[in-house]
């Protein structure tokens, strides 16, 4: 079978040395081997810790493939074009306007986006389940540049259609319905700085309540609002990036939220990198989150009052409660050569109801930490 | 609330209103940096969001759509 | 300030053809791409089977009679399709093109043993005998056929027309057989969709372009199907029949040309295209015929 290499050549290179003798073309523009690739492959190990209860959980290890062409396939989840590579004459180019999705892909999930002059269209399709969840929705995006690209103005709408069977049969088939709207600009204030700000708003009716939950009773109707800021700047003389970023969240249940986080990714010699980075987070308790203080005559889990049968909100889950609290972690990755590449990330998450920030937490939980650890391997070929 | 909401929405009004000089194509280099891209390393930010969305009630704030979690 | 991007399309080689560039006004555009469009039409002339006066015509004409003389292109054409044949291991062959005679995807019918097996004598590259700048088909009715890879010759010449001229954004589109220029005038990547193999209407994937090129080769460009089986037009000279274990081959390469010939290689190889491709170490993304992708 003569597909081995050709006189020590991989069959590509000697094609390409054949083709380079044909006449004008070649000669002077020849180009040399295409980019490199990578596989990058993550495991998470995280433990979760409260007193009493040791609840470990191991992830399985993700992998992404990134394949050595001018630039990385993207396959099946998401299609960005400025035209079509096929073997048939017909084909779509940009100017025939916006891809139809007319089609919903039923599993899995599709991304299409068309790449117009100067902004992006993008449809996504994506379905989901679990055992005992499945989750359709649908989603458009649209971005636009300014002529000079240093400003885009992002949008977004979105819709989701889930349905809940709880394998306690608490609710069978029980629906909820959310849409979603996005408007943000990112903006590139200087050759070393970069801003986005979001704004989403987010409306949804159905079955919200915690089936597994004894007491858990949440109203039907959910409204969301978030507000994220996000700031990238360069030290170039420093080799290093600061990455800061707030949201803020507020929603129909009462609760309302802050996250701080800021990263600061500083480049070693010798091709060491070491990211310290601190997220803190601080929630108000959700209206009908009630504490963990029981009603005298029907005991624990039930709130003080309570009727059964009622259409009383009440909820005893802990992540609707107020607290606060703090990530702290560090991540080292190395390129070991121009093949390898490793990282390494440790952080501890620990959530308190005294650490709320502006009020006081929920009392008589117990704080709940949680380590994780994560290692990368990234390979280029 | 409001009071909050008016702070950020001053801000939106200064990143979009910059009268910064603008930046050229050419002048564009240190952002193309990995770690200057607003989105994180995808594996990393699904995995965060899943761990964060799994035990504090804010979600979101970046995109719409997407599948639901499982967890209500 | 950045200049638009203009695009002028056209028909060519049966297929739409576009060539995309940046320039400061239409105008300019079409002056810069004018001497790129004729290039592809003449190309298309030079080598077209049904033009009696190409070059290729009168070499099947004198089938079994004469050598003829070729040009300088011409001859390092055929030289390259010698590559292109020990490279595929003999399925890639520009004396196939006789086959067609008896493959009518119009009619959608497939042609009996017997037809096929008058026509397979006629197929065979180590017949062809190039010396003395001639070139000479010893059997009558042996015919020789540029179409495997002539569109993606074209596309890199017109490439090479259109960089002299100091094009540095763009790219050629020659109905789908693609070679990029540069970026987009803001130095961003051109988007590069794959064309679904089944739904023309949907892209299975995306690879972003600054430079280089991307050539597709599928069993979807002409095809018929019959009692639940797909024929289509990419024919393996061994058997006359057509091969069927790919759905879809695109392939990266700095040339168009080279490009195009792994992909159809890699289609003719069938089982045999994916280690072909892998040691042909350019990169890829093949769909086979359940719709499984392989890709590097």
């Amino acid at each position: 079978m003569e597909n081995k290499p050709q006189n020590g050549m991989p069959v590509g290179q000697a094609l390409l040395a054949a083709a380079m003798l044909l006449p004008g073309i070649g000669a002077v523009h020849a180009e040399t081997a295409p980019e490199r690739g990578s596989i990058g492959v993550k495991y998470l190990y995280y433990k979760e810790d409260q007193p009493g209860l040791d609840r470990v959980r191991v992830h399985a290890p993700a992998v992404s493939v990134l394949a050595p062409v001018a630039g990385e396939w993207s396959v099946a989840a998401s299609a960005t074009v400025d035209d079509v590579s096929g073997a048939s004459p017909r084909y779509h180019t940009a100017v025939s306007g916006a891809s139809r999705m007319d089609d919903l892909r039923k599993a899995g999930d599709v991304t299409v986006t068309r790449y117009l002059p100067r902004g992006t269209v993008s449809v996504s399709a994506a379905y989901s389940t679990e055992h005992d969840y499945v989750s359709r929705a649908l989603s458009m995006q649209a971005s636009l540049a300014s002529e000079d690209k240093n400003t885009t103005w992002n949008f977004g709408v979105g819709g989701s259609d889930d349905s809940i069977n709880p394998v306690n049969h608490i609710v069978q088939d029980a629906g909820r319905q959310t849409v979603s709207v996005l408007a943000g600009v990112t903006q590139v204030l200087t050759p070393v700085d970069v801003g986005q700000f979001t704004l989403t708003h987010t409306q949804g009716h159905g079955y919200y309540s915690d089936p597994y939950k004894m007491a858990d009773n949440r109203p039907d109707k959910r409204r969301q609002d978030t507000a994220l800021l996000q700031w990238n700047h360069r030290f170039v003389a420093l080799g290093a990036t600061s990455r800061l970023s707030y949201r803020f969240y507020h929603d129909s249940f009462g609760i309302s939220a802050h996250t701080l986080g800021a990263e600061w990714v500083q480049g070693l010699s010798d091709g060491w990198t070491v990211t310290p980075a601190v997220r803190l987070y601080t929630q108000r308790a959700a209206d009908f989150y009630f504490d963990p203080v029981y009603d005298r005559t029907l005991g624990e889990p039930f709130p003080p009052g309570y009727v059964f049968g009622s259409s009383q909100a009440s909820s005893a889950d802990q992540r609707l409660s107020g607290f606060g609290a703090v990530t702290l972690g560090v991540k080292l990755a190395k390129q070991l050569n121009r093949d390898w590449a490793v990282d390494f990330k440790v952080e501890r998450y620990e959530q308190r109801g005294s650490w709320r920030v502006f009020g006081s937490g929920s009392p008589g939980l117990a704080p709940m930490r949680a380590v994780s650890l994560q290692i990368g391997v990234t390979r280029q070929w | 609330m409001s009071a909050r909401l008016l702070a950020v929405c001053a801000v939106l009004a200064g990143l979009s209103g910059c009268a910064l000089k603008p930046v050229q194509p050419w002048e564009k280099g240190e952002l193309a940096r990995t770690d200057m891209l607003l989105q994180g390393d995808s594996l990393e930010t699904r995995f965060n969001e899943h761990i964060y969305a799994s035990k504090e009630a804010a979600s979101g704030g970046s995109a719409v759509g997407g599948g639901g979690c499982g967890c209500n | 300030m950045v200049n638009p991007v203009y695009t002028i399309d056209f028909q060519a080689m049966a297929s739409r053809c576009e060539i995309r560039l940046a320039a400061a006004d239409g105008a300019e555009a079409r002056v810069l791409a004018e001497p790129a469009l004729e290039e592809v039409r003449r190309i298309e002339a030079k080598y077209s089977r049904y033009r009696p006066d190409s070059i290729v015509s009168r070499i099947n004409a004198a089938a079994g009679v004469a050598p003829v003389g070729c040009d300088e292109e011409t001859l390092a054409l055929l030289e390259y399709a010698d590559a292109v044949h020990r490279s595929s291991g003999g399925r890639f062959d520009i004396t196939s093109g006789v086959l067609r005679k008896a493959w009518d995807f119009r009619l959608g019918a497939v042609p009996s043993a017997s037809t096929l097996e008058a026509l397979l004598p006629l197929v065979g590259w180590q017949q062809v005998r190039r010396e003395g700048g001639c070139v000479l088909l010893p059997q009558a009715g042996m015919e020789l056929d540029f179409g495997g890879f002539g569109k993606e010759y074209a596309v890199d010449r017109a490439a090479e027309i259109l960089i002299a001229q100091g094009v540095r954004h763009g790219y050629v589109n020659l109905g789908g057989d693609m070679r990029f220029l540069g970026p987009r005038p803001d130095g961003a990547e051109w988007s590069i969709g794959i064309q679904h193999p089944r739904d023309t209407r949907a892209t299975i994937a995306s690879v972003p372009f600054s430079r280089g090129a991307l050539a597709t080769s599928g069993d979807y460009e002409r095809f018929f199907e019959a009692d639940g089986r797909r024929y289509c037009h990419v024919l393996d000279p061994r058997s006359g029949m057509p091969v069927s274990y790919w759905r879809s081959v695109s392939v990266v390469s700095p040339m168009a040309i080279a490009a195009g010939s792994c992909s159809t290689t890699a289609m003719l190889l069938e089982r045999d295209g994916l280690e072909f491709l892998e040691q042909s170490g350019l990169s890829y993304l093949a769909i086979d015929q359940d719709g499984h992708i392989f890709r590097r």
